[in-house]
């Protein structure tokens, strides 16, 4: 044999060994290595910079404890977690949308954190927590993911354009036939009126169940059953597109009517609080931005769910695991929520924090626009999923071929719900 | 023979992992119900069964088709006529021309989607203000069902337009230069000359390039569906690749995708394949 053909054959073992080689997470000196998926690092208006700000004290608190972070887009975040999976290659911890909870709870790994800590210790790390939060995330009756950023729908407004348009901005509208009124009241004033945010990017469906649960209605029922056909649920999205066929509701994306109410261009904006710091930093010396709570139906009181993400463990590994609950325990410690709210946007889960100087309660008495918001917590409906395998596919259709053409084409919303309701109960089996 | 395989081991190595292993496996795949996770089960022809009962993939097809149709004209005759314009007048002006036009090809896909998401804004988008000064009333150009999927051609061929303005320019320097003084000799004018002397000498690059129009236009627009409609409004800009990437990676449907994959590749290559046969027998 001669040596070309040795020295070939070499070469193409090297290239494949390389292209099949990783490296290790855990140190010789015991340093335990966490990849952290977040849709929040990395981002300006998500709040990158918080979530950077979290994870370097933490990292100062705990020198044996090294966090991996990676961005992901929101819509991302189960495929990125199911590929990383499937490749070997999963993360340890993550943070996922509500929305997207059944789904991951059914194909990921997940173990409950609440079956991570001690007994002793998941008692003395809730005591603080808000209960009403922590039942209604719980599956089963146990805490599987752990709340982390949460916020609940938020009517935003431009006091500006209120003056300009003869409305009080201390008085903002409180029902959907108010918000109609201001709206129509904002056009005929040369801006555009209401934009909510229910045909998101993320294809979330909180602010969907947020308006259906509000009108005494439910997308899926206690048992499971798709009700998202039925008529307070119709009435509650009909209620869209009457908004966008009047012109009060401009027909448009989600980053569209962001960009617009930056631009001082739209009345009001009912989406989740983590955009007000955003929201804050594009007003700053054009226009004021206030925020009042989501509006509810006639006298029925509202009835938001919420939405936001939790902390999940998808580690098997004893260690990582006891090292993951540190972490988490850290990201929902009393600090951790002062820095969460204060430069990520979304409401702090312990009720404490607001009225104790060391943390919230300056902030809260110098800005009062996340109270309405803080105080629905309390009344906060659980999130509900479409049950079985294709629950994810559900949510997008519903999403999709619902509420989109709805709300953002004024399509009729009984026709729309009916066909809709019936594909998804194909899809999941009822 | 055996000494030529040696040093072709590496490339071929690398093909029979890279690119035929998973088409392989692509295959495997589509006759089987596995969500990536726990075990596969046999689904026989199930999945493409499928494929075609729902009704998304059989209208991402359609939209396919009609994104080809209007990105086709910005892959052969606009950019044929800008290097044409640019050849008869050479000089240091056209250089310039030529760079402008390349440069959508080197900038990110991401950003470029991003941009015109600002430029299409049905709210003070630059687009839009620019018609109102016209007097025109503002267009939701991604929101629009009846625009959205025109838009995203349009998107689309601004990169495809500043490469094949490159690949025609290199077709044009080859062009036979006798024939064109044969023309001149004749009395042709230019627009006879251009269109009965250069132009058939440029059917097979635009042959060619509409080949890689049919096969690919929808590949060059996955990443603007992705960032700025994902497929809407009412799914008109859903197209073959976005709608398995769907069934893939976010429905984790790998065998219904894969069984896609398998009949875009039946599609696309069995007219490559007949023309390649019949080309060998004429020949």
């Amino acid at each position: 044999m001669t040596r070309t053909p040795i020295f070939v054959a070499l070469t193409a073992a090297v290239m494949l060994t390389a292209a099949g080689c990783g490296t290790s997470t855990e140190a010789e000196d015991g340093t335990i290595t966490l990849s952290f998926l977040s849709y929040n690092y990395g981002t300006a208006d998500l709040g990158g910079e918080g979530t950077q700000q979290l994870i370097d004290e933490f990292e100062k608190a705990n020198p044996t404890i090294k966090i991996k972070p990676q961005g992901v887009a929101v819509a991302d975040v189960l495929t990125k977690l199911r590929t990383s999976t499937m490749g070997g290659d999963g993360f340890d911890v993550a943070q996922v949308g509500w929305s997207k909870m059944a789904q991951a709870y059914q194909s990921l790994p997940v173990t409950a954190v609440q079956d991570i800590a001690s007994t002793q210790d998941w008692q003395d790390t809730t005591a603080g927590f808000n209960q009403n939060v922590l039942k209604a995330t719980q599956r089963d009756g146990t805490t599987v993911a752990m709340p982390y950023t949460m916020s609940i729908p938020t009517l935003f407004y431009n006091a500006n354009l209120f003056r300009d348009a003869g409305l009080d901005p201390a008085d903002p509208p409180s029902t959907m036939d108010e918000v109609r009124a201001a709206a129509l009241a904002l056009v005929e004033h040369g801006a555009q009126g209401v934009y909510f945010d229910v045909a998101n990017a993320s294809k979330s469906d909180f602010l969907t169940q947020s308006l259906v649960n509000s009108n005494g209605g439910a997308v899926v029922a206690k048992d499971g059953t798709v009700t998202l056909d039925q008529p307070p649920a119709v009435a509650a999205l009909q209620t869209m597109a009457d908004l966008t066929r009047s012109g009060a509701q401009p027909g448009i994306s989600e980053s569209d009517a962001l960009a617009a109410f930056k631009a001082g261009k739209l009345g009001m904006l009912v989406t989740s609080t983590a955009v007000l710091a955003g929201l804050d930093a594009a007003a700053a010396g054009n226009f004021q931005v206030q925020a009042t709570g989501f509006p509810g139906f006639g006298d029925k009181k509202p009835r938001p769910t919420y939405s936001g993400a939790g902390l999940v463990v998808l580690s098997k590994d004893k260690a990582k695991q006891q090292a993951a609950w540190k972490f988490i325990k850290f990201l929902t410690s009393e600090q951790a929520f002062t820095t969460i709210t204060t430069k990520i946007g979304y409401l702090p889960l312990r009720p404490s924090v607001v009225t104790d100087p060391k943390y919230l309660k300056k902030y809260f008495d110098s800005d009062q626009r996340l109270l309405p918001a803080l105080r629905q917590l309390d009344t906060l409906t659980p999130y509900t999923f479409f049950s079985g395998e294709k629950a994810d596919e559900a949510r997008l259709a519903l999403q999709d071929e619902a509420v989109e053409p709805i709300a953002l084409r004024g399509a009729d919303a009984e026709q729309t719900l009916h066909t809709v309701a019936d594909k998804i109960r194909g899809l999941i089996g009822q | 023979m055996t000494r030529a395989l040696w040093y072709l081991a590496p490339l071929l190595v690398v093909l029979a992992v890279w690119v035929y292993g998973p088409l392989a496996f692509t295959v495997v795949l589509s006759v089987l119900d596995w969500d990536g996770s726990g075990t596969p089960t046999f689904a026989g022809v199930d999945n493409f069964v499928k494929l075609f009962v729902q009704p998304e993939f059989p209208a991402a097809l359609l939209h396919t088709v009609l994104l080809v149709a209007c990105v086709l004209p910005f892959a052969t005759v606009v950019p044929m006529s800008l290097a044409i314009m640019l050849w008869k007048r050479p000089g240091r002006a056209s250089s310039v021309y030529r760079a402008l036009l390349f440069l959508p090809v080197v900038l990110a896909p991401v950003a470029t989607a991003m941009s015109w998401q600002f430029v299409l804004n049905p709210l003070g988008g630059v687009l839009n203000e620019t018609l109102g000064l016209l007097g025109m009333d503002p267009v939701n150009w991604l929101g629009d069902p009846g625009t959205a999927l025109p838009t995203i051609a349009v998107i689309t061929a601004e990169k495809v337009i500043g490469l094949n303005v490159l690949l025609y320019g290199a077709a044009l320097d080859g062009i036979d230069r006798d024939s064109l003084a044969a023309a001149g000799i004749d009395g042709a004018t230019e627009w006879q000359t251009t269109r009965h002397v250069v132009v058939p000498q440029l059917w097979p690059i635009t042959g060619l390039l509409a080949g890689l129009c049919v096969v690919l236009a929808g590949q060059w627009a996955f990443t603007n569906v992705a960032v700025l409609t994902q497929g809407g409004p009412d799914g008109v800009t859903d197209n073959v690749y976005y709608r398995l990437y769907t069934y893939g990676f976010t429905f984790f449907d790998t065998g219904v995708a894969s069984a896609g994959a398998v009949v875009l590749i039946v599609v696309l290559g069995l007219p490559l394949t007949i023309r390649t046969l019949l080309r060998r027998r004429a020949s």
